[in-house]
Protein backbone atom coordinates (compact mmCIF):
# COMPACT_ATOMS: atom_id res chain seq x y z
CA UNK A 1 0.00 0.00 0.00
CA UNK A 2 1.31 3.63 -0.95
CA UNK A 3 2.01 5.31 2.46
CA UNK A 4 2.22 9.20 2.88
CA UNK A 5 5.86 9.02 4.05
CA UNK A 6 8.69 7.13 2.57
CA UNK A 7 12.29 6.58 3.51
CA UNK A 8 13.05 8.80 0.74
CA UNK A 9 10.97 11.88 2.93
CA UNK A 10 12.99 14.27 3.68
CA UNK A 11 12.18 15.10 7.43
CA UNK A 12 12.05 18.38 7.32
CA UNK A 13 9.33 17.77 5.04
CA UNK A 14 7.56 15.38 7.14
CA UNK A 15 7.74 17.49 10.07
CA UNK A 16 6.65 20.79 8.35
CA UNK A 17 3.76 18.59 6.66
CA UNK A 18 2.13 17.75 10.62
CA UNK A 19 4.07 19.67 13.26
CA UNK A 20 2.50 17.44 15.57
CA UNK A 21 4.44 14.16 14.50
CA UNK A 22 7.50 16.56 16.10
CA UNK A 23 6.87 14.73 19.23
CA UNK A 24 6.93 11.43 17.84
CA UNK A 25 9.78 12.27 16.22
CA UNK A 26 11.41 13.22 19.40
CA UNK A 27 10.18 10.38 21.29
CA UNK A 28 12.14 7.91 18.41
CA UNK A 29 15.74 10.27 19.64
CA UNK A 30 15.62 12.09 16.47
CA UNK A 31 16.42 15.91 17.46
CA UNK A 32 16.12 18.90 15.58
CA UNK A 33 18.82 20.49 13.11
CA UNK A 34 18.05 18.04 10.49
CA UNK A 35 19.45 19.50 7.65
CA UNK A 36 17.99 18.25 4.04
CA UNK A 37 18.44 14.29 5.72
CA UNK A 38 16.16 12.12 4.65
CA UNK A 39 13.62 9.68 6.56
CA UNK A 40 16.18 6.77 5.68
CA UNK A 41 19.25 8.60 6.95
CA UNK A 42 18.23 10.09 9.50
CA UNK A 43 16.87 6.77 10.85
CA UNK A 44 20.45 5.39 10.06
CA UNK A 45 22.38 7.63 12.05
CA UNK A 46 19.94 7.49 15.11
CA UNK A 47 20.67 3.56 15.09
CA UNK A 48 16.34 3.05 14.57
CA UNK A 49 14.52 0.78 12.48
CA UNK A 50 13.54 2.53 9.63
CA UNK A 51 10.51 0.50 8.32
CA UNK A 52 9.18 1.22 12.50
CA UNK A 53 9.66 4.55 12.19
CA UNK A 54 7.88 5.00 8.71
CA UNK A 55 4.97 3.12 9.80
CA UNK A 56 4.31 4.66 13.40
CA UNK A 57 4.23 8.27 11.21
CA UNK A 58 2.32 7.07 8.85
CA UNK A 59 0.15 5.62 11.10
CA UNK A 60 0.13 9.11 13.36
CA UNK A 61 -0.56 11.13 10.11
CA UNK A 62 -2.92 9.15 8.21
CA UNK A 63 -5.19 8.77 10.98
CA UNK A 64 -6.90 5.11 11.59
CA UNK A 65 -5.09 2.96 9.60
CA UNK A 66 -4.75 -0.61 10.80
CA UNK A 67 -0.74 -1.54 10.18
CA UNK A 68 -0.98 -3.59 7.05
CA UNK A 69 1.89 -5.84 4.84
CA UNK A 70 4.17 -4.18 7.35
CA UNK A 71 3.14 -5.96 10.43
CA UNK A 72 5.88 -8.71 9.93
CA UNK A 73 8.70 -6.40 9.46
CA UNK A 74 7.77 -4.11 12.71
CA UNK A 75 10.56 -3.94 15.70
CA UNK A 76 8.45 -4.48 18.31
CA UNK A 77 11.82 -3.42 20.92
CA UNK A 78 11.46 0.02 18.65
CA UNK A 79 8.36 0.52 19.30
CA UNK A 80 8.33 -0.42 23.64
CA UNK A 81 11.62 2.11 23.10
CA UNK A 82 9.05 4.77 21.44
CA UNK A 83 6.26 4.12 24.08
CA UNK A 84 8.82 4.33 27.07
CA UNK A 85 10.12 7.50 25.72
CA UNK A 86 6.60 8.62 25.53
CA UNK A 87 6.08 7.62 28.83
CA UNK A 88 8.87 9.38 30.68
CA UNK A 89 7.88 12.43 28.52
CA UNK A 90 4.44 12.65 29.75
CA UNK A 91 5.15 11.88 33.27
CA UNK A 92 8.53 13.71 33.98
CA UNK A 93 8.08 16.59 31.63
CA UNK A 94 4.72 17.76 30.51
CA UNK A 95 2.80 17.18 32.94
CA UNK A 96 4.62 18.99 36.01
CA UNK A 97 5.31 22.05 33.85
CA UNK A 98 0.89 21.94 33.19
CA UNK A 99 0.90 21.50 36.99
CA UNK A 100 3.56 24.35 37.47
CA UNK A 101 1.55 26.66 35.01
CA UNK A 102 -1.15 25.96 36.83
CA UNK A 103 -0.30 26.64 40.20
CA UNK A 104 1.03 30.13 38.66
CA UNK A 105 -2.24 30.77 36.79
CA UNK A 106 -4.21 30.95 39.43
CA UNK A 107 -3.85 33.30 41.66
CA UNK A 108 -3.60 33.29 45.23
CA UNK A 109 -6.59 35.36 46.76
CA UNK A 110 -8.57 34.79 49.26
CA UNK A 111 -11.38 34.12 47.34
CA UNK A 112 -10.04 31.68 45.36
CA UNK A 113 -7.67 29.66 47.52
CA UNK A 114 -10.25 26.59 47.99
CA UNK A 115 -11.14 26.78 44.44
CA UNK A 116 -6.75 26.47 43.76
CA UNK A 117 -6.68 23.25 46.12
CA UNK A 118 -9.44 21.09 45.01
CA UNK A 119 -8.17 22.47 41.64
CA UNK A 120 -4.37 21.01 42.03
CA UNK A 121 -6.32 18.68 43.40
CA UNK A 122 -8.24 17.02 40.86
CA UNK A 123 -4.52 17.21 38.71
CA UNK A 124 -2.45 15.37 40.88
CA UNK A 125 -5.04 12.56 41.21
CA UNK A 126 -5.37 12.92 37.25
CA UNK A 127 -1.62 12.80 37.36
CA UNK A 128 -1.85 9.80 39.85
CA UNK A 129 -4.20 7.46 37.44
CA UNK A 130 -1.71 8.43 34.16
CA UNK A 131 1.04 7.31 35.99
CA UNK A 132 -0.51 3.63 37.25
CA UNK A 133 -1.37 3.21 33.72
CA UNK A 134 2.26 3.91 32.66
CA UNK A 135 3.41 1.34 35.33
CA UNK A 136 1.39 -1.32 34.48
CA UNK A 137 2.78 -1.43 31.30
CA UNK A 138 6.51 -0.69 31.83
CA UNK A 139 6.57 -3.10 34.60
CA UNK A 140 3.67 -5.57 33.06
CA UNK A 141 3.33 -5.76 29.36
CA UNK A 142 6.65 -4.63 28.10
CA UNK A 143 8.46 -7.45 30.10
CA UNK A 144 6.13 -9.73 28.58
CA UNK A 145 6.28 -8.61 25.41
CA UNK A 146 10.34 -8.94 25.36
CA UNK A 147 10.29 -12.36 26.72
CA UNK A 148 7.61 -13.01 24.09
CA UNK A 149 10.06 -11.85 21.47
CA UNK A 150 12.56 -14.67 23.43
CA UNK A 151 10.05 -16.82 22.35
CA UNK A 152 8.81 -17.37 26.11
CA UNK A 153 5.34 -17.22 26.59
CA UNK A 154 4.08 -16.38 30.29
CA UNK A 155 0.84 -19.05 29.87
CA UNK A 156 -1.21 -16.49 32.71
CA UNK A 157 -1.01 -13.65 30.29
CA UNK A 158 -2.21 -12.09 26.82
CA UNK A 159 -1.91 -8.80 25.31
CA UNK A 160 -5.82 -9.02 25.08
CA UNK A 161 -5.55 -8.74 28.86
CA UNK A 162 -3.62 -5.14 28.51
CA UNK A 163 -7.15 -4.22 26.55
CA UNK A 164 -8.89 -4.76 29.48
CA UNK A 165 -6.54 -2.68 31.79
CA UNK A 166 -6.56 0.29 28.97
CA UNK A 167 -8.82 2.18 30.42
CA UNK A 168 -8.65 5.95 29.20
CA UNK A 169 -6.65 8.47 30.77
CA UNK A 170 -7.08 11.26 28.14
CA UNK A 171 -10.91 11.35 29.42
CA UNK A 172 -10.03 12.88 32.71
CA UNK A 173 -7.86 15.98 31.29
CA UNK A 174 -10.98 16.82 28.80
CA UNK A 175 -13.18 16.88 32.07
CA UNK A 176 -10.33 19.40 33.67
CA UNK A 177 -10.85 20.95 30.37
CA UNK A 178 -14.39 21.15 30.39
CA UNK A 179 -14.60 22.34 34.03
CA UNK A 180 -11.84 25.39 33.11
CA UNK A 181 -14.23 26.30 30.26
CA UNK A 182 -17.72 26.00 32.13
CA UNK A 183 -16.60 27.01 35.76
CA UNK A 184 -13.87 28.78 36.49
CA UNK A 185 -14.42 31.72 38.15
CA UNK A 186 -13.18 34.42 36.53
CA UNK A 187 -13.52 38.26 37.18
CA UNK A 188 -10.94 39.33 34.21
CA UNK A 189 -9.32 37.51 31.27
CA UNK A 190 -6.53 35.82 32.33
CA UNK A 191 -4.29 34.83 29.67
CA UNK A 192 -1.58 32.60 31.55
CA UNK A 193 -4.87 30.65 32.15
CA UNK A 194 -5.83 30.62 28.27
CA UNK A 195 -1.99 29.18 27.73
CA UNK A 196 -2.19 26.47 30.15
CA UNK A 197 -5.63 25.47 29.14
CA UNK A 198 -4.55 25.46 24.94
CA UNK A 199 -1.21 22.90 26.48
CA UNK A 200 -3.76 20.88 28.36
CA UNK A 201 -5.59 20.70 24.85
CA UNK A 202 -2.28 19.46 23.38
CA UNK A 203 -1.65 16.99 25.35
CA UNK A 204 -5.14 15.44 25.59
CA UNK A 205 -4.39 15.23 22.06
CA UNK A 206 -0.94 14.04 22.74
CA UNK A 207 -2.43 11.26 24.85
CA UNK A 208 -5.12 10.46 22.55
CA UNK A 209 -2.96 9.69 19.75
CA UNK A 210 -0.24 7.60 22.53
CA UNK A 211 -3.36 5.36 23.30
CA UNK A 212 -3.86 5.27 19.39
CA UNK A 213 -0.30 3.43 18.87
CA UNK A 214 -1.13 1.47 21.73
CA UNK A 215 -4.14 -0.16 20.87
CA UNK A 216 -4.56 -0.43 17.11
CA UNK A 217 -0.20 -0.85 16.19
CA UNK A 218 1.43 -2.11 19.23
CA UNK A 219 -1.49 -4.43 20.68
CA UNK A 220 -2.32 -6.00 16.91
CA UNK A 221 1.47 -6.56 16.27
CA UNK A 222 1.67 -8.35 19.91
CA UNK A 223 -1.47 -10.57 18.74
CA UNK A 224 0.30 -11.27 15.66
CA UNK A 225 3.47 -12.83 17.56
CA UNK A 226 1.47 -14.49 20.15
CA UNK A 227 -0.39 -16.29 17.64
CA UNK A 228 2.82 -17.44 15.74
CA UNK A 229 4.54 -18.64 18.84
CA UNK A 230 1.09 -20.31 19.75
CA UNK A 231 1.19 -21.67 16.56
CA UNK A 232 4.67 -23.22 16.42
CA UNK A 233 4.14 -24.47 19.98
CA UNK A 234 1.79 -26.79 18.68
CA UNK A 235 3.22 -27.91 15.75
CA UNK B 1 -27.69 21.79 24.05
CA UNK B 2 -24.95 19.95 24.46
CA UNK B 3 -24.07 17.50 21.90
CA UNK B 4 -24.52 13.55 21.72
CA UNK B 5 -20.96 12.10 22.05
CA UNK B 6 -20.69 8.93 19.99
CA UNK B 7 -17.73 6.70 19.02
CA UNK B 8 -18.53 5.57 15.49
CA UNK B 9 -16.25 2.66 13.92
CA UNK B 10 -16.13 2.64 10.19
CA UNK B 11 -14.97 -0.80 8.42
CA UNK B 12 -15.18 -0.79 4.87
CA UNK B 13 -11.96 -1.90 2.76
CA UNK B 14 -12.53 1.57 0.28
CA UNK B 15 -10.46 4.23 1.69
CA UNK B 16 -12.41 6.90 -0.46
CA UNK B 17 -15.55 5.34 1.57
CA UNK B 18 -14.61 5.62 5.01
CA UNK B 19 -13.16 9.06 4.83
CA UNK B 20 -15.48 10.20 2.91
CA UNK B 21 -18.16 9.05 5.93
CA UNK B 22 -16.04 10.04 8.17
CA UNK B 23 -16.41 13.42 7.31
CA UNK B 24 -20.14 13.78 7.03
CA UNK B 25 -20.66 12.64 10.01
CA UNK B 26 -18.37 14.99 11.93
CA UNK B 27 -20.39 17.56 10.08
CA UNK B 28 -23.69 16.46 11.88
CA UNK B 29 -25.23 19.17 13.99
CA UNK B 30 -25.78 17.88 17.51
CA UNK B 31 -23.73 15.15 17.58
CA UNK B 32 -19.63 15.43 18.38
CA UNK B 33 -18.43 12.23 16.38
CA UNK B 34 -15.20 9.87 16.97
CA UNK B 35 -14.78 8.38 14.08
CA UNK B 36 -12.26 5.10 13.65
CA UNK B 37 -11.68 3.54 10.82
CA UNK B 38 -11.03 0.15 9.82
CA UNK B 39 -9.72 -1.87 6.49
CA UNK B 40 -11.00 -5.03 6.81
CA UNK B 41 -12.82 -6.68 9.49
CA UNK B 42 -9.56 -8.68 11.30
CA UNK B 43 -9.14 -5.87 14.16
CA UNK B 44 -13.22 -5.38 14.19
CA UNK B 45 -13.37 -7.33 17.54
CA UNK B 46 -10.22 -5.73 19.08
CA UNK B 47 -11.45 -2.48 18.39
CA UNK B 48 -14.91 -3.09 19.54
CA UNK B 49 -13.28 -4.35 22.99
CA UNK B 50 -10.61 -1.60 23.52
CA UNK B 51 -12.57 1.14 22.00
CA UNK B 52 -16.20 0.35 22.99
CA UNK B 53 -17.72 2.25 20.48
CA UNK B 54 -21.14 3.38 20.32
CA UNK B 55 -21.77 2.48 16.80
CA UNK B 56 -20.66 0.22 14.01
CA UNK B 57 -21.16 1.23 10.16
CA UNK B 58 -19.93 -1.91 8.55
CA UNK B 59 -19.82 -2.99 4.56
CA UNK B 60 -22.70 -5.98 5.31
CA UNK B 61 -21.08 -8.18 2.21
CA UNK B 62 -17.79 -7.73 1.26
CA UNK B 63 -16.39 -10.43 3.56
CA UNK B 64 -18.82 -12.67 3.91
CA UNK B 65 -21.88 -12.50 6.09
CA UNK B 66 -20.98 -10.36 9.53
CA UNK B 67 -21.52 -12.33 12.75
CA UNK B 68 -23.24 -9.04 14.33
CA UNK B 69 -24.40 -11.08 17.39
CA UNK B 70 -21.21 -12.42 18.57
CA UNK B 71 -19.89 -8.92 18.16
CA UNK B 72 -22.56 -7.41 20.04
CA UNK B 73 -21.37 -10.02 22.77
CA UNK B 74 -18.06 -7.93 23.41
CA UNK B 75 -19.23 -4.64 24.90
CA UNK B 76 -19.81 -5.48 28.39
CA UNK B 77 -21.45 -2.65 29.33
CA UNK B 78 -23.19 -0.63 26.11
CA UNK B 79 -25.30 -0.95 23.75
CA UNK B 80 -23.62 -1.18 20.13
CA UNK B 81 -25.49 -0.62 17.55
CA UNK B 82 -24.61 -1.74 14.18
CA UNK B 83 -25.29 0.09 10.29
CA UNK B 84 -25.20 -1.69 7.23
CA UNK B 85 -23.03 0.86 5.16
CA UNK B 86 -25.10 -0.21 1.49
CA UNK B 87 -22.53 0.51 -1.92
CA UNK B 88 -24.33 -2.32 -3.90
CA UNK B 89 -27.31 -4.08 -4.30
CA UNK B 90 -27.46 -6.47 -1.51
CA UNK B 91 -30.18 -9.11 -0.97
CA UNK B 92 -32.06 -7.96 2.26
CA UNK B 93 -32.27 -10.98 4.18
CA UNK B 94 -28.55 -10.37 5.20
CA UNK B 95 -29.40 -6.69 6.69
CA UNK B 96 -31.99 -8.28 8.71
CA UNK B 97 -29.41 -7.80 11.56
CA UNK B 98 -28.55 -4.46 11.48
CA UNK B 99 -30.31 -1.51 13.27
CA UNK B 100 -30.05 1.09 10.10
CA UNK B 101 -28.82 1.20 6.74
CA UNK B 102 -26.97 4.09 5.19
CA UNK B 103 -26.28 4.04 1.21
CA UNK B 104 -24.05 5.51 -1.09
CA UNK B 105 -26.25 8.06 -2.17
CA UNK B 106 -27.57 9.47 1.19
CA UNK B 107 -27.64 12.83 2.12
CA UNK B 108 -25.87 14.23 5.57
CA UNK B 109 -29.69 14.99 6.60
CA UNK B 110 -30.83 11.35 6.16
CA UNK B 111 -27.97 10.23 8.03
CA UNK B 112 -28.89 12.89 10.95
CA UNK B 113 -32.20 11.19 10.72
CA UNK B 114 -31.02 7.37 11.21
CA UNK B 115 -28.62 8.42 13.77
CA UNK B 116 -31.56 10.22 15.31
CA UNK B 117 -33.62 6.95 15.07
CA UNK B 118 -31.17 5.21 17.56
CA UNK B 119 -29.41 7.63 19.65
CA UNK B 120 -31.51 9.41 22.02
CA UNK B 121 -30.87 13.13 21.14
CA UNK B 122 -34.09 13.77 22.70
CA UNK B 123 -33.48 14.05 25.91
CA UNK B 124 -30.40 16.76 25.05
CA UNK B 125 -32.56 18.56 22.57
CA UNK B 126 -35.24 19.53 24.55
CA UNK B 127 -33.97 22.30 26.10
CA UNK B 128 -33.68 21.56 29.90
CA UNK B 129 -32.11 23.86 31.45
CA UNK B 130 -28.31 22.69 33.41
CA UNK B 131 -29.40 23.98 36.50
CA UNK B 132 -29.44 21.37 39.36
CA UNK B 133 -32.10 21.57 41.34
CA UNK B 134 -32.09 21.69 45.69
CA UNK B 135 -32.34 18.05 45.85
CA UNK B 136 -29.04 17.37 43.26
CA UNK B 137 -27.38 20.06 44.67
CA UNK B 138 -27.46 17.98 48.04
CA UNK B 139 -26.02 14.69 46.56
CA UNK B 140 -23.09 16.75 44.92
CA UNK B 141 -22.57 17.60 48.73
CA UNK B 142 -22.67 14.50 50.21
CA UNK B 143 -20.83 13.09 47.24
CA UNK B 144 -18.12 15.55 47.33
CA UNK B 145 -18.15 14.88 51.35
CA UNK B 146 -16.90 11.12 50.86
CA UNK B 147 -20.44 9.94 51.62
CA UNK B 148 -21.11 6.72 49.81
CA UNK B 149 -24.70 6.15 47.93
CA UNK B 150 -26.01 4.01 50.31
CA UNK B 151 -24.94 6.52 53.60
CA UNK B 152 -26.44 9.57 50.79
CA UNK B 153 -29.82 7.88 50.56
CA UNK B 154 -29.97 7.13 54.10
CA UNK B 155 -29.18 10.54 55.12
CA UNK B 156 -31.67 12.03 52.58
CA UNK B 157 -34.60 9.59 52.99
CA UNK B 158 -34.00 8.17 49.33
CA UNK B 159 -33.43 5.06 48.08
CA UNK B 160 -29.99 4.25 46.79
CA UNK B 161 -31.22 3.41 43.05
CA UNK B 162 -32.62 7.13 43.17
CA UNK B 163 -29.55 8.66 44.12
CA UNK B 164 -27.38 6.87 41.33
CA UNK B 165 -30.46 8.34 38.95
CA UNK B 166 -29.77 11.99 40.65
CA UNK B 167 -25.79 11.20 40.32
CA UNK B 168 -26.44 10.41 36.04
CA UNK B 169 -28.45 13.38 35.68
CA UNK B 170 -25.83 15.36 37.59
CA UNK B 171 -23.13 14.20 35.42
CA UNK B 172 -24.72 14.59 32.15
CA UNK B 173 -25.73 18.50 33.11
CA UNK B 174 -22.52 19.50 34.37
CA UNK B 175 -20.40 17.14 32.08
CA UNK B 176 -18.60 16.28 35.03
CA UNK B 177 -18.24 12.49 35.97
CA UNK B 178 -14.98 12.24 38.76
CA UNK B 179 -15.78 13.19 42.30
CA UNK B 180 -12.41 15.59 42.41
CA UNK B 181 -14.48 17.48 39.21
CA UNK B 182 -17.65 17.57 41.63
CA UNK B 183 -15.47 18.82 44.34
CA UNK B 184 -14.17 21.83 42.24
CA UNK B 185 -17.77 22.35 41.01
CA UNK B 186 -18.94 22.52 44.79
CA UNK B 187 -16.26 24.88 45.75
CA UNK B 188 -16.45 27.51 43.06
CA UNK B 189 -20.14 27.58 43.47
CA UNK B 190 -20.50 27.66 47.69
CA UNK B 191 -22.09 24.60 48.14
CA UNK B 192 -18.99 23.01 50.40
CA UNK B 193 -16.03 24.86 52.25
CA UNK B 194 -12.78 23.03 52.36
CA UNK B 195 -13.35 22.16 55.85
CA UNK B 196 -15.48 19.94 54.75
CA UNK B 197 -13.98 18.00 52.16
CA UNK B 198 -10.80 17.49 54.65
CA UNK B 199 -12.54 15.79 57.28
CA UNK B 200 -12.77 12.57 55.27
Amino acid sequence: MQHKFTPRTRMFNLINDDASLLSSVSRFGISLGLGEKTVEEACKLNNIDCTTFLAVMNFLAEENVQPDDLVEKISIETVIGYLKNAHVYFLNYKLPIIREKLNDAVSETEHLHSYKVVLLKFFDEYVEEVAKHIEYEDKTVFPYVINLLHGVRNPAYRIADFEDHHTDVDSKIAELKNILIKYHPTEEVNYRLNDVLLELLWCEKDLASHNMVEDFFFVPVVELIENKLSNTTMA
Amino acid sequence: MTDVIIKIAIVDPSSIIRSGLSVILKRLQGYHVHTFELNSLDFLASNIRTQQPDLVIVNPTYWGVVDIENLKQLTKNSVIRFFALITAAVDEKMLEAYDEKIHLYDDVESVKLKLDSVFDVLESENEESQTLSPREKEIIVGVVKGFTNKEIATNLFLSTHTVITHRRNIARKLEIHSTAGLTIYAIVNKLVELNDIKQR
